[in-house]
């Protein structure tokens, strides 16, 4: 039995990498504690919130949907958090926004980074400063968020990105 | 069996599983981007008539695909001055790599690439740094863009940004008293293989708005009459945040043997997005830049030929951005020689984008 569960094991991780997933769980513990039940939903976006959105923010959603947690812990409601996608320079940046029941920003992170250049984007220190933001807050680069010297790409496209999703969360917590 | 069949519905259940949050972005993609600036540049230089023209000066394509997730090719083919004629203009495959990005602690890359050297070489967009031209001390002391065949390998490890690279080597017999190692670039045209040029640099990153790094590069120079020990180094600090822009970088070059043994150079540079004190999204930042180039600092013959290259200058500019991707510039600048006094006068605008 030991042979075949380490078979099990190696086989899983080999077919089905699961390094996503598992940034994603740990993305959550880290802002919302280890005590947490996490419901995953994929939500398709309304198209006309989309377009809505998109104008607002001045960049695209990468799909028609977005991945959609909600947090509970001892069966109260904790938290929200979305995973998405936006583009770098030429490759997709997978990053995780984290709320509190209202919309708040509590947490920002980037769950995977594939460019060469910019991965400075995925420092705590800067994340950190989208801490306390929501829907109604600026989001401009060089005013509101401090940029990186030789992440100029990344860092508008992220902060973009967060801001589309602060917009959305807002519309998600309406219904 | 039992057993068996139990390991495969476990398999493939936890697969439906991860199927089901199906958290696979990456699809093969061809990218396009470009950069691009017009310049109109007026010069008064001593006693000399006045001169002024229009340039394109520089007109770049950005193609790239990525294979994988990991392996992705990138390249930059790059016209200048708008048209080639009789030595006048440039077509040139400014970058041209294969990169393998195995995470962010290791990659690398293999082509025609750029060393990391001074803040611009990589990151030489126009809407990325103040003046309508590169500052003089790019074109001077680490002559940007400096692109050619080599190989790099680079990562990042808690907030320090390394890269070491192997580049194509410079030819000796072309270092100059008046612009240091910029004519010695080989440009990837055909280069000696006999030796390379060594480059390391460091960056951190760590603290939100700031960057500060160096490097340090080797190489034996040689051309068809000389060979030349050349060490490049290079200190490098930029500060965005808060609509403050600040910046300095110093460089020195030392050369083994000939009449040229050391160029030097520094500059810094302070602006500020005046727009946000009007709540305004555009971004106007006036600024102002001081720079101390001697491509001949120190020679062999040394007394004035120590002091014909080396010149002071004072610049004052606007650069305004509607957009992060596009910026308007103009800017006023007086040069003054250091040995005999002699003042230019400079008076450039211009248009850039990128994308």
């Amino acid at each position: 039995m030991k042979k075949l569960t380490i078979l099990f094991l190696f086989l899983n991780f080999v077919l089905f990498p699961q390094e996503i997933k598992e940034n994603v769980n740990q993305a959550l513990q880290t802002c919302f504690g280890k005590n947490i039940q996490i419901h995953y939903e994929k939500i398709k976006i309304d198209p006309n919130l989309k377009k809505e959105i998109e104008n607002m923010a001045g960049q695209n959603f990468f799909s028609d949907e977005v991945h959609f947690y909600k947090i509970f812990e001892s069966d109260r409601i904790a938290g929200l958090a979305i995973l998405d996608n936006v583009y770098g320079k030429s490759l997709p940046i997978t990053f995780i926004v984290m709320f509190d029941p209202n919309g708040k920003i509590l947490c920002s992170e980037i769950i995977k980074y594939r460019e060469p250049y910019g991965g400075a984007v995925q420092s705590k220190e800067w994340n950190s400063q989208f801490k306390g933001k929501d829907d109604q807050s600026g989001f401009v680069v060089g005013r509101d968020i401090n940029s990186i010297s030789g992440a100029t790409i990344s860092v508008n496209s992220v902060t973009k990105g967060i801001k589309k999703l602060t917009l959305l969360i807002k519309t998600l917590l309406k219904k | 069996m039992k057993r068996t069949f139990f390991i495969l519905t476990l398999i493939i259940s936890t697969h439906q599983s991860l199927l089901a949050q199906d958290l696979e972005f990456f699809e093969p993609k061809t990218t396009v981007g470009a950069y691009g600036e017009l310049h109109y540049n007026n010069e008064k230089v001593g006693n000399a008539p006045t001169k002024s023209i229009w340039d394109f000066h520089r007109f770049v394509l950005f193609f790239g695909y990525s294979w994988t997730e990991k392996w992705s090719f990138k390249s930059e083919v790059e016209l200048e001055h708008n048209f080639v004629k009789n030595g006048q203009g440039e077509l040139e495959l400014e970058q041209a790599y294969v990169n393998y990005h195995y995470s962010d602690m290791f990659g690398f890359n293999v082509g025609i690439i750029l060393p990391s050297v001074g803040l611009l070489n990589e990151f030489h967009e126009p809407p990325l740094f103040f003046g309508t031209e590169r500052p003089v001390y790019h074109n001077l002391i680490i002559p940007t863009t400096w692109f050619g065949s080599g190989a790099s390998i680079y990562g990042n490890y808690f907030g320090f940004d390394y890269r070491l690279t192997l580049f194509e080597s410079l030819n000796s017999d072309k270092l100059s008293l008046a612009e240091g190692i910029r004519p010695a670039r080989m440009k990837g045209y055909k280069p000696d293989a006999s030796g390379f040029l060594y480059s390391i640099k460091l960056d951190y990153l760590n603290i939100p708005g700031l960057k500060v790094g160096n490097s340090f590069s080797f190489n034996n120079a040689k051309g068809d009459s000389t060979k030349i020990d050349i060490t490049i180094y290079e200190f490098h600090t930029k500060y965005e945040a808060n609509n403050i822009t600040a910046v300095f970088e110093f460089g020195n070059i030392n050369y083994s043997t000939g009449e040229l043994k050391t160029s030097r150079g520094y500059y810094f540079d302070l602006g500020y997005n005046v727009a946000a004190l009007f709540n305004v999204n555009t971004k106007i930042i006036p600024f102002v830049r001081y720079s101390d180039i001697n491509t001949a600092a120190k020679t062999v013959s040394g007394g004035d030929s120590e002091r014909l290259y080396h010149f002071s200058e004072w610049m004052i500019g606007l650069n305004v951005k509607p957009l992060e991707q596009v910026v308007f510039k103009l800017d006023y600048s007086e040069r003054t020689r250091k040995l005999d006094d002699r003042k230019s006068k400079f008076i450039n605008f211009g248009m850039g984008y990128m994308f």
